[in-house]
């Protein structure tokens, strides 16, 4: 009998210990997955008002797009002027957080004159990050 | 001799392409007999991939006449107007990237080969690790949509030229 109570005991502490029962979503993520911004460089200026292209890098994992399940994908999420979302619900979709849920693996994007960060989010078929999450570095583009 | 890393499962084919080409052709054949020579285009047509207007696949990286120390490279894949996505998977708009090394393009109607020279990305890559012999390579994308046949009208990239040296 007491065993059965430390046995639970234990499996009801793991649950609540465990560090990833929060903080990422269930699809997990190949490992040495690495996301990156390819173009624009950190630091770089970049025309104002005017559309400027993005390049999605993945390395390790593969792109299908949003709803499709196949092992060692996502899509990519572009996130401007904001930080990485909880990483255990869907990405939010608003002018802050692109979805490119078509497979695609660049765009073209405008800002107005300023300091501006843009970031890269792998989210899977359901816009729900990996785990580990897989995203970029942060990085700061001036527009001008 | 060329040796490729590709890190990520490579997409090898069975034997059993070589078999279902057969079926392929003698399909075909039998219908030219049937119904004479209108009906092949059309029958090729009708089993291809549309792509969509402004698709263009094109090599990020490396440039035509980059030198390349080595012989270890990635090759980034881009791709304009247009989605990557796993083979099998129907989805409108999209297709998998395949790396042509020293070969000129397959035949834009039928699978595209998967060989040393022809390189499957069907896990949806867009980032391509290879390793080359020293001497001059020429690379080339081409697209294939979920059978890995070439859409119509094909997506394909310039053909570039590297150059690798022994380091």
């Amino acid at each position: 009998m007491y065993k059965i109570i430390a046995v639970a005991a234990l499996v009801m502490s793991a649950a609540l210990a465990s560090p990833n029962a929060a903080i990422a979503g269930t699809t997990p993520a190949p490992a040495g997955a690495h996301e990156y911004i390819g173009y624009p460089n950190d630091g770089q200026v970049v025309p104002a008002n005017k559309p400027f292209k993005v390049w999605f890098g993945l390395r390790y994992m593969g792109v299908a797009p949003k709803g499709v399940k196949y092992p060692n994908t996502g899509h990519h999420h572009l996130l401007i002027d904001t930080d990485l979302p909880p990483m255990d619900q869907e990405i939010p979709s608003d002018r802050n957080h692109l979805h490119f849920g078509a497979g695609e693996t660049e765009t073209m994007i405008q800002l107005p004159p300023g300091k501006h960060t843009l970031q890269l989010l792998m989210g899977d078929d359901m816009h729900v990050p990996h785990n580990p999450p897989v995203y970029s570095k942060k990085i700061t583009v001036i527009a001008r | 001799m060329r040796r490729t890393v590709t890190p990520v499962v490579l997409d090898v084919r069975h034997g059993s392409h070589a078999r279902r080409e057969v079926l392929r052709r003698t399909l075909r054949a039998t219908l030219l007999l049937m119904f004479g020579n209108m009906v092949p285009s059309v029958f090729a047509a009708a089993e291809q991939t549309p792509s969509p207007p402004g698709a263009e696949e094109y090599i990020i990286w490396p440039s035509d006449g980059t030198v390349i120390h080595g012989g270890k490279l990635w090759v980034r894949m881009g791709l304009r107007n247009m989605g990557v996505c796993p083979k099998g998977v129907v989805f409108p708009n999209t297709g998998h990237h395949h790396l042509l090394i020293d070969t000129d393009l397959p035949p834009l109607d039928q699978e595209i080969p998967s060989d040393r020279n022809h390189l499957h990305f069907g896990a949806g890559e867009t980032d391509a690790r290879i390793e080359l012999p020293p001497g001059k390579h020429t690379l080339q994308l081409i697209l294939g949509d979920h059978n890995h046949v070439p859409h119509v009208p094909p997506v394909y990239s310039k053909k570039i030229t590297i150059t690798v040296l022994k380091d």
